[in-house]
């Protein structure tokens, strides 16, 4: 069986997308949760350039010009949330998710 | 071509406006701020921040309803303008009370970051587009996020501000991800367009990949079950006036982008409302509503926290508002819009209240509330309007809500379908969420206060003006609920 270049596009984007996740979901350590979002962007990204790449019309650009906006959003959100992980940081003096557990019921 | 950017200013005038207040507002304060208290600074960043989303309204309302604006990326209709409108209501509101009853380091960026938030949800109302609607999302998504963590002095406020983002940094990648396959499936990314290209495609599995990750993603925003897990900590955390912010406007916008997307963008694609359902959309939306409905309302039994209380009642309201949803594909998104509305003015309230009391204590526990009929009559008066509102008691805005989004919902195929039978599982839920609904009006109106906290509270004029108007606002909507239903068509 052969795979048409846009397919194995897609397998690498979905399997990028599931790392991302299985990182976000399992991850203790903030930050490395924060590059599993991350990661999750990035395989959405490759996905509209695939589908820029490979399909009907690539003249329109509209696939390009979404993922320049997504990395520029992705930007932003890695912004906040170093913020939020300073904040946190600087009350419970480490990262670790387990011990930022003071709301709960 | 310069038409084309001449119409797009006048609808997204709005949006300008608030930007430049909230640059106004950091300026201002850069300017004057350190000649001045703390307080002095905050009411000043309000009223510049309050005049801003004055502006803002009066160019809303100039822009009108003038049908698709910029090649159809925005669409000015009489939803959008509501939403607008709305939207911009219910930041006044968490602005306006804040004076006096927030404690905050940086008032200024506190205003400008709400206005930032204004925008994005002022922009979800008008959008058609998934490129514009993915940054309008992110935009009120990323501000709301600060907001959160926004009170350096406590540690809650920083944790739920972290949860709050974690969840919804992972659900923005779902959002994307969906968004990718839709454009690949498509090869659009106008909302009439994709709705063109769904009518001759038939269904596949990227197609239910990509609509699944988009209920996933949308489910989290509203704080809909099972993806509702950050929504307690959230509302616990936060800052009052945040939480407020986080679960009046911010539903109001996204449920209506929500209409949008779903009718507009995959109408095509919705499936059945009756009991042998056709594949589509419509069915994992009468789960996602199931569950929300029931988890909120049994959940929010055996909490103690007000605020928790609050945010799992929000969890089975979002149930109600996705029957809302299911309901405007038929009906118009008149009711949906009521129910929105009238549950953010209600919770505004209630946070009002709620960031009151705590400025001249705590209150986190129920028994934080004990005897607050003595403490301040206003206060105890108010939270009764605002949570029987909540919980659906006639004449409030709250049951007329409720009474029409069901209504529909049943005479949408009345029993032979699954929303009769959820409008079934609502009214029975409402029955259930009154008795922790009473449970606060207890502790406010008939237990006698603590020996430990039984000073009077002084309610500061601003907060006490904005909670007096959200109240009335509800019993006359109540009353007269046509004055809002006439102008959505």
């Amino acid at each position: 069986m052969s795979l048409s270049p846009l397919q194995l596009c897609l397998l690498f984007s979905s399997a990028l997308f599931c790392v991302g996740l299985i990182g976000a979901l399992s991850r203790s350590n903030t930050i490395l949760v924060l590059l599993g979002i991350e990661l999750m962007l990035n395989a959405a990204n490759i996905n509209f350039i695939a589908f820029w790449r490979f399909g009907p019309a690539p003249a329109a650009g509209t696939g390009v010009v979404f993922v320049l906006f997504s990395i520029a959003v992705a930007a932003a959100e890695a912004a906040v949330g170093l913020a939020l992980v300073i904040a946190v940081y600087r009350h419970q003096k480490n990262i670790r998710l387990q011990e930022a557990n003071r709301l709960k019921g | 071509m310069n038409g084309h950017y001449a119409s797009l200013l006048h609808a997204l005038l709005p949006e300008a406006s608030l930007v430049l207040g909230a640059l106004l507002v950091l300026g201002f304060d850069l300017f004057s701020g350190r000649r001045n208290s703390a307080s002095a600074r905050l009411s000043a960043s309000v009223i510049i921040g309050l005049l801003a989303i004055a502006a803002a309204a009066y160019h809303a309302c100039d822009a009108g309803v003038g049908g698709n604006a910029f090649k159809g990326v925005l669409v000015l209709d009489s939803l959008g303008l509501m939403t607008r409108l709305g939207a911009l209501g219910l930041a006044a509101l968490t602005l306006a009370m804040a004076p006096g009853v927030v404690r905050l380091r940086h008032p200024a960026e506190y205003v400008a970051v709400v206005l930032f938030a204004t925008t994005g949800f002022t922009l979800m109302a008008v959008v058609q587009q998934l490129l514009v609607a993915f940054l309008a999302i992110e935009l009120a998504s990323l501000s709301l996020y600060i907001l959160a963590g926004f009170d350096k002095h406590r540690p809650e406020s920083a944790e739920a501000g972290l949860k709050y983002f974690l969840f919804g940094g992972i659900s923005a990648a779902f959002l994307l991800f969906g968004f990718s396959l839709i454009y690949g499936l498509t090869g659009s990314i106008e909302f009439t367009e994709i709705a063109r290209q769904l009518q001759v495609t038939q269904g596949n599995t990227l197609l239910v990949v990509a609509l699944v990750m988009i209920l996933v993603a949308f489910g989290f925003k509203a704080a809909a079950a099972p993806f509702h897990l950050w929504a307690p900590d959230v509302y616990q955390g936060a800052p009052a006036s945040s939480a407020a912010l986080i679960a009046s406007a911010s539903k109001l916008a996204g449920f209506t982008l929500f209409v949008r997307l779903f009718w507009a963008g995959f109408g095509p694609v919705a499936g059945g409302t009756g009991l042998t359902t056709l594949p589509g959309w419509i069915p994992a939306f009468v789960i996602v509503a199931v569950v929300s409905l029931v988890l909120g309302n049994i959940a929010a039994l055996a909490q103690t926290s007000v605020r928790r209380i609050l945010a799992y009642s929000a969890i089975g309201h979002a149930g109600a508002l996705l029957l809302g949803v299911l309901v405007a594909g038929r009906f118009g998104p008149a009711s949906l819009y009521f129910y929105a509305a009238t549950y953010g003015l209600a919770t505004v309230g209630a946070f009002g209240v709620i960031a009151v009391v705590e400025r001249a204590g705590r209150c986190d526990d129920l028994g934080d509330l004990a005897g607050l009929y003595r403490r301040s009559p206003l206060l105890a008066l108010c939270l009764l309007v605002f949570v029987l509102s909540l919980a659906g008691i006639p004449p409030l805005a709250g049951f007329f809500g409720k009474f029409l989004v069901f209504s529909q919902a049943l005479k949408l195929s009345g029993l032979a379908g699954t929303a009769g039978w959820v409008a079934l599982l609502a009214i029975a839920m409402s029955a259930v969420a009154l008795y922790y609904y009473m449970l606060i009006l207890k502790q406010a109106i008939v237990v006698a206060p603590r020996p430990a906290a039984e000073s009077a509270i002084k309610v500061p004029t601003p907060a006490a003006a904005v909670l007096v108007l959200t109240a009335t606002l509800l019993v006359l909507l109540g009353v007269f609920p046509s004055l809002v239903l006439q102008l959505i068509h």
